[in-house]
């Protein structure tokens, strides 16, 4: 599948206030090919370069907002964890206890999500990069011009794609999730809220998925495997759930 | 939220402002949704980016002049491919500032050649901006993809009421507070307007009685200028300070030129430590209802710190702490949907736990593939940059030789060189040679085919290299040898 559909179909599965923050791919494909193969004049390139600048100030704003927000929900589940855990010790009667074992409960269901959030959102920065790289591409070969490599490397060191803190964050996350998630805790208290916390996590899963199906296809063999093309994408086999014949 | 409010506060505005330009709409909400409430269907009509609007509005979209036209021509062009969600997006980096400042304009016309331009206009445009707006310069900014600079939105501020702040050419910051507050539900309005309002007050007031806060501007580096080659973007800074006595923050400024005398667009990138610093400052005055704005800032003496990012911060915190099911985005909407999703039952045979270790496994993979081809990319990058570097020097030397007298070793050079050149596809103009360009672009399509499947087995070896060997003069030497 070309990239644009598979552009196209990511942003469908995306999280809903996420939808128009990707990368105007197929716009930015249409002017490129409106410019003349023949002659690109300066004032062309200018307003393509502008373009992308404006795309590129999407993303960052974006970015950096999500991020803010990220650092600001990190501290108050670690904070909620220290609470809960603290509690431990002190509960005595019944309700205490269950309600523990839901605030458990609600803490895991959030910080999974958190999790899947930041990958997101650092899969989004990944997936308009290459946007951004592919029609640089294309207009390198339709105009001759050199504009890829300066403008990429710019884009390199852009706010969007400096994605190290949001990675720090995820790590954290995993660390985390290894002292609130139980080993084998077959769950009684756990059916209750299911129903609920199914319907809530579904969104970001099946975004998660879709940015794999993405990734790996995106980096199957293409026929204009070049130079600067990644190799193919090898994920170790997924033990994929049953919601995916949903997603397809 | 708020923005039920805000309706009818710019609405007046918005009449002021609409001119004959076709309507465009902007869907407020939005605009303002990042985090989760739902897109409300309301839409308000885009100010007019043209010229005329400037003796009307101080705040204004769009301050270049003769660009109007062409951004205007261009942004129509542009209009039906972005109309994603039915909104008009024109593409054309509008200046997220407003200004009435004509000298800007005079200055923007020379840089219109460079592909800073807009950059520049956004930045001029802020420093003229009354510092009022500029945290919803921020807010537009965010959600860039919609025309955000709606001047209509601008008139929240009750400094349009009290005079415009022209004090301060605080930075900007890209954090905005309509963001934040678009956050809460429909049904915490009154929740919010009280502290909306809340901080309006007491730190407009506060800033217009107090000296003190025009001086903590931020004294925010930015780049030199770039030159006009550059497709400058925004360079930011990541580093930022770490305990707050320490002071320092490297906020981001646009890549801007030197006609902007003082910040730019810092950009604020807030990191935990900040954000810690930012949280013990807080409790000191008595937790997130009872702090202000001021107050926290004053705490934190972070450099570099404006009150609107403080200002922002805050409101997202107190979004998180007392709704944090509005602040976990899609959460909410979800839920209520769970009567719609099918395939509710199909996690039913599978403990709640289990159901989240799978979706964390799937989450692991994606982060830890991302980051593989993270690096991959930056090492391809890099790999790129220095080939296209040795290509230079070799076509450099090529010239070179070609004017020497001796022209019998020409045409091997010539043609290993060009060999070369194959396997950079991208860049055949890279040597300023004519006769290189014509000849590297046959040769591009013939060798295409040929070296193609060279390439392959040696872009792996590279990629492969780059990951091991950190001496890229070995990976060039290598590929040298592999190419000539």
């Amino acid at each position: 599948m070309k990239f644009g559909k598979r552009l196209k179909k990511q942003v469908e599965e995306s999280l809903p206030e996420w939808r128009d923050k990707f990368l105007s791919y197929k716009d930015l494909k249409k002017l490129v090919r409106l410019t003349s193969a023949a002659q690109p004049c300066s004032r062309v390139e200018a307003e393509f370069v502008q373009m992308l600048n404006a795309e590129i100030d999407k993303f960052n704003a974006f970015f950096v907002e999500q991020e803010e927000d990220f650092i600001i929900r990190q501290r108050e589940l670690q904070e909620r964890i220290k609470r809960v855990m603290e509690d431990d010790g002190t509960g005595g009667s019944q309700p205490s206890e269950m309600e523990h074992a839901k605030e458990m409960s609600r803490i895991r269901k959030d910080i999974v999500n958190f999790h899947g959030e930041m990958v997101l959102l650092e899969n989004y920065s990944s997936i308009n990069y290459t946007g951004l790289a592919k029609i640089l591409k294309k207009y390198d070969k339709r105009t001759g011009r050199v504009l890829r490599l300066p403008f990429i490397e710019k884009v390199l060191k852009q706010p969007f794609f400096t994605t190290d803190l949001v990675s720090e964050m995820v790590k954290e996350c995993e660390r985390t999730i290894e002292l609130v998630l139980p080993v084998a805790d077959r769950g009684q208290s756990e059916q209750g809220g299911k129903g609920e916390l199914v319907a809530a996590e579904q969104s970001v899963f099946r975004n998660t998925i879709a940015a794999l199906m993405t990734m790996q296809e995106l980096r199957k063999g293409s026929s204009t495997y070049g130079h600067f093309s990644l190799p193919p994408l090898s994920l170790p086999d997924l033990q994929l759930p049953s919601p995916i014949p949903i997603l397809q | 939220m708020q923005v039920n409010g805000l309706r009818t506060m710019y609405a007046w505005k918005e009449m002021e402002a609409h001119s004959a330009l076709p309507a465009r709409k902007v869907n407020v909400e939005q605009l303002c949704t990042s985090g989760g409430s739902g897109v409300v269907s309301s839409s308000l009509p885009v100010l007019p980016t043209t010229v005329e609007e400037f003796p009307k509005l101080p705040d204004s979209q769009n301050i270049l002049t003769g660009k109007q036209i062409r951004s205007d021509q261009l942004t129509s062009h542009y209009t039906p491919f972005v109309a994603d969600s039915g909104n008009v997006q024109p593409l054309y980096p509008s200046p997220s500032g407003f200004s009435s400042d004509l000298d800007i304009s005079s200055i923007l016309p020379q840089e219109r050649h460079t592909n800073s331009t807009p950059l520049v206009s956004q930045s001029l445009n802020e420093v003229c901006l009354p510092s009022a707006y500029s945290s919803y310069t921020g807010a537009f900014q965010v959600s860039t993809s919609n025309i955000p600079k709606d001047p209509t939105e601008v008139t929240w501020c009750p400094d349009s009421d009290q005079g415009i702040l022209n004090c301060s050419d605080d930075g900007i910051t890209g954090n905005n507070q309509i963001q934040s507050n678009s956050i809460v539900m429909s049904d915490d309005l009154n929740k919010q307007n009280e502290w909306w309002s809340e901080i309006m007050n007491e730190d407009w007031e506060e800033l217009l009685n107090d000296k003190t806060v025009a001086e903590s501007q931020p004294k925010v580096v930015y780049p030199a200028a770039q030159s006009s080659q550059n497709m400058s973007v925004h360079q930011l800074q990541t580093h930022q300070s770490v305990p707050c006595h320490s002071g320092e923050i490297s906020a981001v400024t646009g890549p801007l030129s030197t006609a902007t005398a003082a910040a730019t667009k810092p950009r604020m990138r807030w990191t935990p430590e900040l954000h810690e610093c930012f949280v013990n400052a807080v409790n000191q005055l008595g937790g997130s209802e009872k702090a202000t704005p001021k107050g926290v800032l004053k705490l934190m003496k972070v450099e570099g710190l404006t009150i609107y990012h403080v200002k922002s911060h805050l409101q997202k915190y107190r979004t998180a702490r007392y709704r944090p099911d509005l602040s976990e985005g899609m959460s909410e909407k979800k839920i209520t949907q769970s009567q719609e999703i099918p395939s509710l039952d199909l996690k039913t045979g599978i403990d709640l736990t289990e159901a989240l270790r799978l979706q964390m496994e799937v989450q692991k993979q994606l982060h830890e593939q991302l980051e593989i081809q993270r690096n991959l990319q930056l090492r391809i990058e890099e790999q790129g940059k220095y080939l296209q570097m040795m290509f230079d020097k070799q076509c450099k030397t090529t010239m070179d030789k070609l004017h020497a007298p001796s022209t019998v070793e020409e045409p091997s050079n010539i043609s290993s060189e060009l060999t070369q050149s194959t396997a950079k596809i991208e860049f055949p103009d890279a040597g300023s040679n004519p006769i290189d360009s014509n000849k590297t672009q046959i040769t591009e399509q013939i060798g295409n085919k040929r070296k193609m499947p060279d390439v392959e087995p040696s872009n792996h070896k590279d990629v492969d290299a780059v990951t091991d060997s950190p001496s890229s003069a070995a990976k060039c030497a290598r590929v040298d040898d592999e190419e000539a």
